[in-house]
């Protein structure tokens, strides 16, 4: 057996030069401290998205686009098809799970500073992949054609078409017209399937490239250790197998929830119903709902709701290109001032989530 | 007692000369008799007014107290002349909506009347665009108006049908305002036993006015109109349940509670369910008359069209016929129809069916009534049984809602069967509950194979957990013997 591998691995490397790319993950070394924990949440992410990328490719064999079919297909698959249950569970499950990873992944990286030089790059193509994955979620989201989400589409694309002068475009073209209909249905399959996962899969190429080519970011304080203190452990095999670890019970974790919480479907989308009492986002959506709900609805000479979706999309572009800004941690220094910054906008998230989910 | 005659011919004579005296003092009447004569005189000497001492100046304005017709005419008198229009009633209102003013005249009638005249459809619509359709006058004349408990009263009670209809059965002027509505009111009134009394000079049956009121007439689709679909049976009780007014027809006058009780009433007093039958849907309004035997199954099958079908064509049909029962009536009752259920099939001691198939005199009845009502039960029963099994599927998360959607198939089915019964052909009754007993056998299949599912799910879940543990542990020990290793290898 030991003989078949070896024999492949030289008929590989004969071609590609196995050699290098081997000696050079054996050089790589993963910083040991007392936040190592938080490396392990990109890894974390890229399996989650891996998983969605195996099990959306399966929804897709039974999936039908279209407003007359889409609930049926989901409804067929969850019932007649074998395990489809299963994959449409994790599929739905992972979306959530990989959205909260890749957001502890974040904010462990923005705490860190490890946005600072050499790293915007990797940071900003980290931002973009994490606004892409929104809008996976939004997307997806829709593609079930329920009445949750007809009606939670409606909201979200009505809040873009509040935006002043790009807004009414925005919601027309995501819409496919006026309103949700079977043609905003097929556009949000197009963008789900096709449009975001090109887009995905580039920066998360340019992202790991660099993240392998760059190594991972040492904290701040490791300057200041002795190099004999500066603990690491190689990058392969240790941090590559521990990780796995954390893929298997990660696995697990989504095995459990499948089946003891299995995603349910709800109602069809009926455009004539009057919507739903208590019709909410997503939950990674929630801060910003309910941000825009307690906005009054002028404030000063402007509207109140406008105003609210400038701030967020201003607090976007400046988290965004944090790299720029914070020049302190680039040179070095401790800037306090980005962990409070931080700090208060993860509070902030955290309790407006809260309220949004209670209320 | 000689007093007593006394005192009362001394008031007979001292209201006749004070009636006299406000007569001679009204000059318009005399003068008009005395030149023109004619009907409206000679009818308003008789009339009510007259007696009351109103001259025609009352309504027609002017100075009723001098000869000098140029001053009796005078504008400046207030003579308008003959009223047009809108303007009549509002003449007659000037006393009749006044309560103080009628009281004065020694009046009991409700100063109510122009106003509920207004708010009725005939106040309230217009042909021409200038006045309403009906005036006072239109059914009450202008001059020589007398009780309404005077037989020459247009209004009386022998008498209001003559009156509705000089409108209601002229189609072409009906045709102005309200061409869908019937002019054959009176003809169908004739044929009802309520017409043909009132014809044979019976004043206590229902005429026109009993139904629809008289001054507040509104639109039968109007809530608040007598005749409004949820409003007829108390309309039709204001007489039929009132023992003392009834006596002398000798008929019960009990339908009313009977009806409040039954599936009809309770759809539409309780539920307000306007599709179910008042009084009016099975006995006809204008042509009211009890259905008899031969067309009660007529009345019913009207709504109940299957079923009735279905009966004319059954055994049954003949042997009802024989024997003169009425068809639907002498299972279901006739005003007390309550929910049919199960229970009425069968031979038990609540079912309808043992009342005449026993099983000593009529085996076959009685064994297809039994069979059926087994066959219905376990129709029931299994749709029952298929519904929990779709339930706790649903409940444990499962997604079961095509086996949910085929219940309904079952349910249909059982509907189905229920009609079917009225064939009263066991064949053709096993037919359609066989469809159910199929979807239902099906619905209940699907469920258990979704709750065995829900185990499976369970089990494999555990079979995967367990395989992930340990794999994850063997990952780990492999991970600390590398380490293991490695930090050997430093040292």
């Amino acid at each position: 057996m030991k003989h078949f591998w070896s024999k492949t691995y030289n008929w590989i490397n004969e071609r590609v030069e196995l050699d290098g790319l081997v000696e050079f993950m054996g050089k790589k070394y993963v910083p040991v401290n007392s936040h190592s924990i938080w490396y392990y949440f990109g890894g974390v992410s890229l399996f989650l998205f891996i998983i969605q990328v195996v099990t959306g490719i399966l929804l897709l064999l039974y999936y039908k686009g279209g407003d007359a079919l889409a609930f049926e297909s989901i409804q067929f698959i969850m019932s007649k098809v074998q395990f489809g249950w299963l994959i449409r569970s994790i599929h739905s499950w992972t979306a959530n799970l990989f959205i909260l990873t890749a957001l502890i992944h974040m904010f462990s990286v923005y705490f860190g500073k490890a946005y600072r030089k050499p790293r915007e790059i990797t940071w900003v193509t980290g931002m973009i992949m994490f606004f892409v994955a929104m809008g996976f979620g939004f997307s997806g989201y829709l593609l079930p054609w329920n009445e949750l989400a007809f009606f939670a589409t409606k909201v979200g694309t009505d809040i873009a078409g509040a935006v002043p002068v790009v807004g009414k475009p925005i919601m027309e073209f995501l819409r496919g017209g006026d309103d949700v209909t079977g043609a905003t249905l097929s556009r949000f399959f197009g963008f789900h399937v096709a449009v975001l996962p090109g887009i995905f899969t580039v920066l998360l190429g340019i992202h790991l490239l660099l993240v392998q080519r760059q190594g991972m970011s040492e904290p701040l304080s490791f300057d200041e250790e002795r190099p004999k203190e500066r603990k690491t452990m190689p990058f392969f095999p240790n941090f590559m197998l521990r990780d796995m670890l954390l893929w298997l019970i990660v696995l697990n974790l989504l095995a459990i929830l499948a089946v003891f919480f299995p995603w349910e479907l709800g109602r069809k989308a009926d455009p004539f119903a009057s919507a739903p009492a208590g019709i909410k986002p997503e939950w990674y959506f929630l801060f910003m709902f309910q941000t825009l709900k307690y906005i009054p609805g002028k404030v000063f000479v402007f509207d109140g709701e406008v105003l609210g979706i400038m701030t967020f999309g201003l607090g976007g572009l400046l988290w965004l290109l944090v790299p720029f800004w914070d020049r302190k941690s680039s040179r070095g220094e401790r800037n306090r001032l980005v962990n409070y910054v931080g700090l208060i906008i993860v509070i902030y998230i955290i309790i407006l989530t809260i309220v949004g989910w209670i209320v | 007692m000689n007093r007593i005659l006394r005192m009362m011919m001394c008031i007979a004579l001292v209201a006749f000369v004070s009636v006299n005296a406000l007569c001679a003092q009204d000059k318009c009447l005399a003068c008009h008799e005395a030149t023109v004569g004619g009907q409206p005189v000679e009818l308003f000497k008789h009339d009510v007014h007259h007696a009351k001492g109103i001259s025609c100046a009352g309504c027609h304005g002017g100075d009723s107290k001098t000869e000098d017709m140029d001053q009796a005419m005078n504008a400046k008198a207030g003579y308008i002349g003959v009223p047009k229009g809108d303007d009549i009633s509002k003449t007659c209102a000037n006393c009749h909506a006044n309560a103080e003013k009628m009281k004065r005249l020694g009046s009991n009638l409700p100063a109510n009347q122009f106003q509920n005249l207004q708010e009725s459809v005939h106040g309230r619509l217009s042909t021409n665009g200038k006045e309403r359709i009906v005036q006072c006058t239109t059914c009450h004349n202008a001059h020589g108006n007398v009780s309404v408990h005077n037989a020459s009263s247009p209004v009386f009670a022998l008498n209001i049908v003559k009156t509705c209809t000089k409108c209601h059965a002229d189609a072409a002027f009906m045709r102005m305002y309200n061409p869908s509505l019937p002019v054959d009111q009176l003809d169908k009134y004739r044929t009802s036993v309520h017409g043909m009394r009132n014809a044979k000079g019976d004043a206590k049956v229902a005429h026109c006015a009993s139904c629809h009121g008289s001054h507040d007439i509104r639109n039968a689709k109007d809530t608040k109109s007598n005749v409004y679909a949820a409003n007829v049976p108390s309309t039709c009780a204001h007489c039929h349940s009132n023992s003392d007014y009834m006596k002398e027809y000798k008929i019960p006058t009990d339908q009313f509670d009977k009806f409040s009780r039954s599936v009809h009433g309770v759809a539409l007093l309780k539920k307000h369910d306007l599709g179910a039958p008042a009084c009016n849907s099975c006995h006809g309004n204008h042509a009211a008359t009890p259905p008899g035997v031969s067309s009660v199954s007529k009345v019913c099958g009207t709504c109940h069209a299957l079923n009735a079908d279905l009966f004319s064509t059954s055994p049954h049909k003949k042997a009802f016929d024989d024997r003169k029962l009425p068809e639907c009536e002498t299972c279901h009752s006739n005003h007390e129809i309550v929910i049919a259920t199960e229970k009425l099939l069968g031979v038990t001691s609540e079912a309808v069916c043992s009342r005449c198939h026993s099983e000593a005199q009529n085996t076959k009845g009685y064994a297809a009534a039994k069979a059926m009502r087994s066959l219905i039960d376990t129709l029931e029963s299994n749709e029952k049984k298929a519904t929990e099994l779709v339930n706790e599927a649903e409940q444990k998360g499962m997604e079961i809602s095509e086996a949910k959607y085929k219940l309904r198939d079952a349910h249909q089915a059982r509907l189905e069967s229920r009609t079917m019964v009225h064939a009263f052909n066991e064949g053709r009754f096993r037919d359609v509950a066989s469809k159910g007993l199929a979807v239902s056998a099906s619905v209940s299949e699907e469920a258990t194979k979704a709750l065995d599912e829900y185990v499976f799910r369970r089990l494999g879940l555990g079979f995967a957990t367990l395989a992930i543990t340990i794999l994850a542990i063997s990952l780990y020990v492999f991970i600390r013997r590398i380490e293991r290793r490695q930090s050997k290898g430093v040292q």
